[in-house]
């Protein structure tokens, strides 16, 4: 696996879109697929962050790993925060997308956009650490 | 690539031009443009986004704030935004709360 580190701060998310582009075009990933995982991979670096780091007063990294393998593109994000699910949060449904700009909830989107965004997407927590795994299915020739 | 907004205001219609990315980091020079117009009797908002590259949540928030602080008279008109980015509004379903136009005035 692929390994490298970003600071923990919002600055860094411009680099790391970069870095997923690179691995979506190795990868052989089409636009559409590339920007799904690249708003995936920021929504969830967003959190991690946000609240994992910035408002629980922790200076960390976090790392991206990555995999190419002959079907897909594996990109892991690994934090040091505190133990979080994304997916155990309540996502919005579809009479929250309903509604009008003037009674929407500011949350929720980040994680709809991540899991509509990618092949699959999943969660551990493994050795102290939180590990966000994105599946991008690569296209059949 | 850097975030830039530009902002004109001409009577009751205020136009922002966005280019580059909008995440979390620049959704604040976002939102702080937003904010500025709070107060002001604006009725239309129009967001050129022919040159926006990249839009996460972060950018949405700031367009249901933007209602909810201007208010619910105000209009929202997206300009010329790139496919990927009208595949998100079309997502979380904000894409029946702006109009989406190739031009404005359309």
């Amino acid at each position: 696996m692929e390994s490298k580190s970003f600071p923990g701060v919002v600055a860094s998310l411009d680099g790391l879109r970069d870095y997923v582009d690179e691995l979506s075009r190795q990868a052989g990933l089409a636009k559409k697929a590339t920007y799904g995982l690249k708003l995936a991979v920021d929504e969830i670096a967003t959190n991690i962050i946000l609240y994992g780091y910035e408002k629980a007063g922790l200076v960390a990294d976090f790392r991206v790993l990555s995999e190419i393998t002959e079907q897909e593109l594996i990109v892991i994000l690994e934090d040091e925060a505190a133990a979080f699910d994304p997916l155990a949060n309540q996502m919005p449904d579809a009479s929250d997308l309903s509604k009008s700009l003037e009674d929407r909830e500011i949350g929720g989107l980040g994680i709809f956009l991540t899991i509509k965004g990618v092949d699959n997407f999943s969660y551990e927590y493994f050795n102290g650490k939180n590990r966000n795994v994105f599946v991008m299915k690569k296209q059949q020739s | 690539m850097a975030f830039k907004i530009e902002t004109v205001i001409e009577e009751h219609t205020a136009k922002m031009t966005l280019h580059g990315e909008l995440d979390s980091l620049s959704a604040r020079v976002f939102m702080t443009e937003i904010e500025k117009l709070a107060g002001q009797p604006i009725e239309v908002l129009v967001l050129d986004m022919e040159e926006l590259d990249f839009m996460s949540s972060a950018g949405l928030r700031v367009l249901i704030f933007s209602k909810q602080k201007i208010g619910t008279h105000l209009s929202i008109y997206i300009v010329k935004p790139q496919e990927l980015i009208v595949d998100t509004l079309e997502k979380t379903g904000l894409h029946h709360s702006v109009t989406i136009v190739d031009q404005y005035p359309v």
